[in-house]
């Protein structure tokens, strides 16, 4: 995966975080299947065969939010992200949530740890399994990144904007994707 | 797109000649090589080249008309792409010397570890080429660590007889720098399915731990070492016998036998085998009746009892059915010895002292025991002292030998050797008693004693303190003064050793071969007197001009086993040099059972061989018995003559091809119907005309103990469970009994207490006061019956007036023993634990308020608390209720308290219910115990799914108890588990909605918690946890 070997453990872990997240959200884009197959492509991610978008636009979304996160994540401030789709109406239908929940201080091993890659991977595999991602409820849905902070960031941040809390009709359901273990994020699915 | 293709391959193919041509001068081998390939696939036309091997070159003229043509370009850009990028990152200042994978080409299926792209990258790294599409042509080894069971079933038209290797081949290859041998790495699947059939170590399990031997390629060898079984019987041309050859040598079991084939290729084995039997020339014999019975009823047209008396006559029967006696005989004192002596054998290799002690002519010698006068004549044994002198002698003594008479020759030759020879009978019972003697002699002196046979034995007298030498000599002179026969001893350090030292030391003598002159006997040492190499084997050496074990030695392991096989090849090595790793005493369980009958065999018709087949069978079946066998596999031969002429032995075989035919059933036999039916069935499929057949042997295989079926009819009664329900049970039991009788006793009782009222009880079965009624009347009738004839029909009374009684005590009381910390009171433990075996009975209390749960207590209505709280003993002592109250207080959502059945290693809860009476609790504590490492409830759950035990109703009164258990313990979990585990908790919910389907209990546990886990899941995620089951 072609990261430079010189850097912080901190950051190596935090990259790796953010790498994981940008497979693993737009692995949940397509198999939401708002998008035709045509806007994404095969690609193998830890062994894996997992999709990448193909147009650009939807790649630079994913890719520059959650590389914009980077640096609260690495101050430990990120607490979930979450992938919520709306309905017309703007009303939220779906999130589904990362909890994350990094220890910094003992990111030194990411490398040769050979249970976490597996984890990661068992849960791309969960993911493309769930069966709330195989069930398409319309295809008229919008969609967002969301991160929830610990603490508003001192900096408003140029790519992300603080937005209001979102009303829920009712108490959402909640249905566990996959615990990644040694990483301990665990996701969930909202419906 | 497809003109886009098309520009792109015009455009590729015109790039790699550009791209060769530049490369071929200065880069390394590999390119060269890949080049060299390329411009093989080059020089056909364009569409011909690379990937065009996938479909016909049909649409060469229109390369992009389909899938085939846009897969050769497709290919052809991969490969430019590799080559491409070889170039830059192999190591091309490796200067003269090959890249590892030189010349290889892989492919990879499936999901690996390291990736399909890191065994790319090692490739480009060290001149290997990577096929992204399996080609026969290209492709050198396919990796993969996993094949489904339709690629593995159908594996020939996957791999196309490439070799299928793990991925660690490639890593290992790049770590030693060199192309390592892919046979070790073979995919186990693919290595074992090679020989469809089972591997060879599963034969060889037990020598495998004697015989330290390269485990890497046993994969590979295993193909020749069948071969080499089968070249180096005696029985070349039997193609059909050589598996069955095979496994009787791999297990060793021809001298463990406890029948004995009386046939050629059974001895064949014998000679093969390592632990033959001394007298091998004497088992070329085939047998022979005495001359009792007319010529008329020695055939099988004409007698129908042939198969008895046969079997009743045979030397060989009485050999292999002289182990089971044994056995039966000396069983004890053989089982005692077992462990020690594998420990004691792996410990000690050098100082070790081996005793081989034979018998000298046994056969002949017992028979003229009490005939002195005979002594010193030449005597041989045989059936028969016919004038036409075409049976074989059996067994002749030594001045019979010094004439030239052998065994195995007919007596007519003999007696033209030796005219004086005297012919003497068998006489079986004799034998039998002499043997007897014989191994009485032998367990007294030294308890670790392997029987090799009737009249040969293996000591190991390590432990013993007394000199081998004067030890051997006074066996040798007790076995003479009690059986009036002589023996001779080998003594060396090992089996092997041993027993070429009672070679040189017969007749009756002894020869002590000390370690330190091995050495040179062996050197002189003909490579035939070793055991275990046979005629075809002997020849084989000799065709490499090896005589003596001294020139054996020459040859390195690795080409012995390479030419004779890994076992075989392992076995001369070893043997050459005096190595022999057995230890004595290792007794094998028997592999197969059966008999053959090839002597007299003559068919008129059908009628006469169905006869014949069922008296073989009943035969087959009384040696079943015997060994307390059953069997699932038949396999019947036949030996068809090849002749039309009688052979010169009388009734003998002759001439024969053998055919065989085997069927395996599901359930193990020993019935002789169902062996009479399948018997028949196998005979019928050989198509066979009955007047060809000149021998016919019947064997069974896949043998299960006989033991365990009977055991299992036998738990079906009460009346043995009852009995054999140990001393410490029956004790547990009572307590539990103590236990019941609670309510009336109000005192809270100590320990001591309980074990003196213990101890008064003695009887087998529980007094008829602590039976209980209820469980009794709900018994079926015959076990009742029973249970009432054991209690000599006081049962009947008992239940009526119980039942009477029993009326008053019905308030059911969901009270149970949680919420006790057991650490801080050891003292209440034990009582915590009687009262969790009995919750079965109805009128259970507990005998003290601190063994309910107050959690329990104060979710009760009130009259009913105050109810219990009036009808307990109060507490203990002020600790307790101190205690209690602190418990009391705390509230359910207090993590740090309410863990305590999940706190602990194992969990706390795992013992508790261990003890319990309920099937269904005691499952859950077995099935966490036997689970490892994943500790999960989960895992419990997904188990219990598929177990009978959680289906089994229970009685109201208990089910409370049960469930309010497993309440507090599913809470608990969810407590724990809930902030770091939450799909734990789902995974379990979701298995206890099915398992609801199955059990109300469980229903009833599920709706109990379920608003808990929601209540907390809210608070802690702020939603509902979506369970669907």
């Amino acid at each position: 995966m072609g990261r430079k070997q010189n850097q912080s453990p901190q950051r190596e872990s935090s990259l790796l975080l953010i790498e994981f997240l940008e497979v693993a959200i737009t692995s949940i884009v397509f198999l939401k299947g708002i998008y035709p197959t045509g806007a994404f492509e095969r690609r193998r991610y830890m062994n894996l065969v997992v999709h990448s978008a193909r147009h650009p636009q939807l790649h630079r979304y994913i890719h520059d939010s959650l590389n914009a996160l980077l640096p609260y994540i690495e101050q430990g401030m990120i607490e979930r992200v979450a992938v919520i789709f709306f309905n017309n109406d703007k009303v939220p239908v779906e999130k589904f949530v990362f909890k994350v929940n990094v220890n910094q201080s003992d990111g030194a091993m990411m490398e040769e740890d050979a249970d976490l890659e597996s984890s990661l991977r068992l849960f791309l595999i969960k993911l493309s399994q769930s069966e709330s991602l195989s069930k398409t409820s319309s295809q008229d849905l919008r969609w967002e990144i969301t991160a929830y902070f610990c603490s508003l960031p001192n900096n408003n941040g140029e790519r992300w904007i603080p937005t209001q809390a979102l009303k829920w009709q009712q108490l959402p359901l909640i249905t566990p994707i996959k615990e990644v273990v040694g990483h301990d994020q665990p996701s969930f699915v909202h419906t | 797109m497809s003109l886009d293709s098309a520009a792109a391959a015009a455009k590729s193919s015109a790039s790699k000649r550009s791209f060769n041509s530049t490369n071929s001068g200065n880069n390394n081998n590999s390119n060269n090589n890949n080049n060299k390939k390329k411009i093989d696939g080059g020089q056909k036309t364009l569409g011909m080249a690379w990937g065009s091997n996938f479909r016909s070159s049909s649409f060469r003229s229109s390369p992009f008309t389909d899938f085939g043509s846009y897969m050769e370009v497709k290919n052809r850009k991969l490969h430019e792409q590799f080559d491409a990028e070889a170039s830059t990152s192999s190591h091309s200042g490796s200067g003269a010397k090959k890249p590892v994978f030189h010349g290889v080409a892989i492919f990879v299926d499936g999901y690996n570890v390291p990736s399909s792209q890191e065994l790319r990258g090692y490739m480009l790294k060290h001149g290997g080429r990577f096929e992204n599409y399996f080609s026969r042509q290209r492709v050198t080894h396919i990796i993969c660590s996993n094949l489904p069971n339709s690629k593995l079933k159908n594996l020939r038209s996957f791999s196309r007889g490439l070799p299928v290797v793990k991925p660690t081949w490639v890593l290992d290859s790049v770590a030693a720098d060199k192309l390592l041998n892919w046979v070790p790495y073979q995919l186990d699947q693919v290595a074992s399915e090679a020989n469809n059939q089972p591997k060879l170590s599963t034969f060889l399990g037990l020598r495998s731990n004697l015989v330290p031997c390269d485990v890497a390629n046993a994969p590979m060898t295993s193909d020749n070492i069948i071969s080499e079984v089968g070249d180096s019987a005696e029985d070349i041309k039997q193609p059909n016998q050589e598996l069955e050859l095979f496994e009787h040598d791999a297990c060793e079991a021809n001298d463990e036998e406890p029948t004995c084939s009386n046939k050629s290729e059974n001895n064949v084995v014998e000679t093969n085998d390592a632990s033959c039997y001394s007298d091998i020339q004497n088992t070329t014999e085939s047998l022979s009746v005495i001359s009792g019975s007319t010529n008329k009823g020695e055939s099988t047209s004409f007698d129908p009892n042939f198969v008895e008396t046969y079997f009743k006559n045979s030397r060989l029967h009485f050999i292999g059915t002289w182990r089971n006696r044994y056995r039966k005989r000396f069983r004890n004192s053989s089982d005692e010895f077992r462990p020690s002596g594998s420990i004691s054998a792996s410990s000690t290799c050098q100082r070790n002292a081996i005793l081989h002690i034979d018998m000298d002519c046994f056969f002949v010698s017992v028979v003229i025991r009490n005939h002195p006068e005979l002594w010193d004549k030449p005597v041989a044994v045989c059936h028969s002292d016919n004038p036409r002198g075409t049976s074989e002698i059996s067994s002749a003594n030594y001045p019979a030998r010094d004439h030239g008479v052998r065994a195995g020759i007919f007596v007519r030759d003999a007696k033209a050797c030796c005219p004086h020879l005297v012919i003497v009978p068998y006489d079986f019972e004799a034998y039998e008693e002499v043997a007897d003697q014989f191994y009485g002699i032998l367990h007294k002196h030294c308890n670790k004693v392997q029987a090799m046979s009737c009249d040969e034995a293996i000591l190991d007298i390590t432990d013993l303190d007394d000199d081998p030498q004067v030890l051997a000599s006074l066996i040798r002179k007790e076995i003479f003064d009690t059986t009036s026969c002589t023996a001779s001893v080998g003594i060396s350090n090992n089996i092997l050793m041993a027993r070429l030292a009672t070679r040189s030391a017969k007749p009756n003598g002894q020869c002590y071969l000390p370690p330190e002159k091995v050495d040179d006997f062996l050197k002189e040492l003909p490579v035939k007197a070793l055991p275990g190499i046979g005629r075809a084997l002997e020849e084989k050496l000799k065709g490499r001009h090896v005589k003596t074990c001294g020139e054996l030695r020459i040859i390195s392991k690795d080409s012995l086993q390479r030419d004779f096989g890994q076992k075989t090849g392992d076995m001369l090595w070893n043997y050459s040099r005096g190595i022999d790793n057995r230890i004595v005493g290792i007794i094998q369980e028997s592999k197969s059972v059966g008999a053959d009958v090839n002597w007299g065999v003559r068919f008129k018709d059908t009628k006469d061989s169905q006869v014949f087949l069922l008296s073989l069978c009943k035969e087959v079946s009384l040696r079943l018995n015997g060994c307390g066998v059953r069997g699932r596999t038949f396999t019947l031969k036949v030996k068809k003559r090849k002749s039309d002429a009688e052979p010169v032995k009388y009734m003998g075989h002759g001439d024969c091809d053998n055919l065989s035919h085997s069927s395996t059933v599901p359930m193990a036999t020993d019935n002789v119907d169902v062996l009479y039916r399948i018997t028949k069935q196998l005979f019928s499929h050989l198509h066979i005309d009955v007047k060809e057949i000149r021998g016919i042997g019947l064997h069974v295989t896949k043998l299960e103990s006989a033991y365990n079926f009977k055991q299992g009819i036998e738990k079906s009664s009460i009346w043995s469970w009852l009995a054999s329900a140990s001393p410490s049970k029956q004790k547990e039991n009572k307590d539990s009994n103590k236990q019941i009788s609670g309510p009336h006793h109000h005192q809270p009782r100590s320990n001591s207490d309980v074990g003196n009222i213990l101890s008064n009880h003695s009887s087998d079965v529980p007094p008829l006061s602590d039976l209980d009624s209820d469980v009794l009347e709900s018994l079926p009738p015959e076990i009742f019956s029973e249970i009432n004839d054991l209690y000599g029909g006081k049962l009947k009374n008992f239940i009526s007036k119980r039942k009477s009684e029993s009326i008053g005590v019905s308030s059911a009381l969901p009270a149970n023993v949680k919420g006790m910390r057991p650490q801080s009171e050891p003292e209440i433990i034990p009582e915590n634990i009687a009262a969790a075996s009995t919750s079965q009975n109805i009128d259970m209390m507990p005998s003290s308020l601190s063994q309910i749960d107050p959690f329990v207590l104060q979710q009760l209505p009130e009259e009913i608390r105050n109810d219990i709280t009036g009808l307990l003993p109060a507490h203990r002592d002020p600790q307790t209720l101190c205690h209690d109250h602190l418990v009391h207080q705390v509230k359910p959502t207090d993590h740090s308290s309410s863990h305590q059945l999940w706190m602990g290693n194992p969990p706390q809860w795992v013992e508790k219910f261990k003890l319990s009476d309920s099937p269904i609790l005691r499952f859950f504590s077995d099935t966490y115990s036997g689970l490892g490492l994943t500790r999960w409830l989960s895992a419990v759950l997904l188990k219990s799914v598929a177990a009978k035990e959680v289906c089994v109703g229970e009685s109201t009164v208990e089910c409370d108890d049960i469930i309010s258990g497993l309440c507090q313990l599913l809470k608990e979990y969810v407590d724990l588990k809930l902030e770091s585990d939450l799909e734990e908790i789902h995974t379990c919910f979701r298995l206890f909605i099915r398992l609801s389907g199955k059990s109300k209990l469980l229903l009833e546990v599920y709706n109990t918690t379920l608003p808990h886990l929601q209540t907390s899941v809210s608070e802690k995620y702020g939603g509902i946890l979506r369970i669907e089951g």
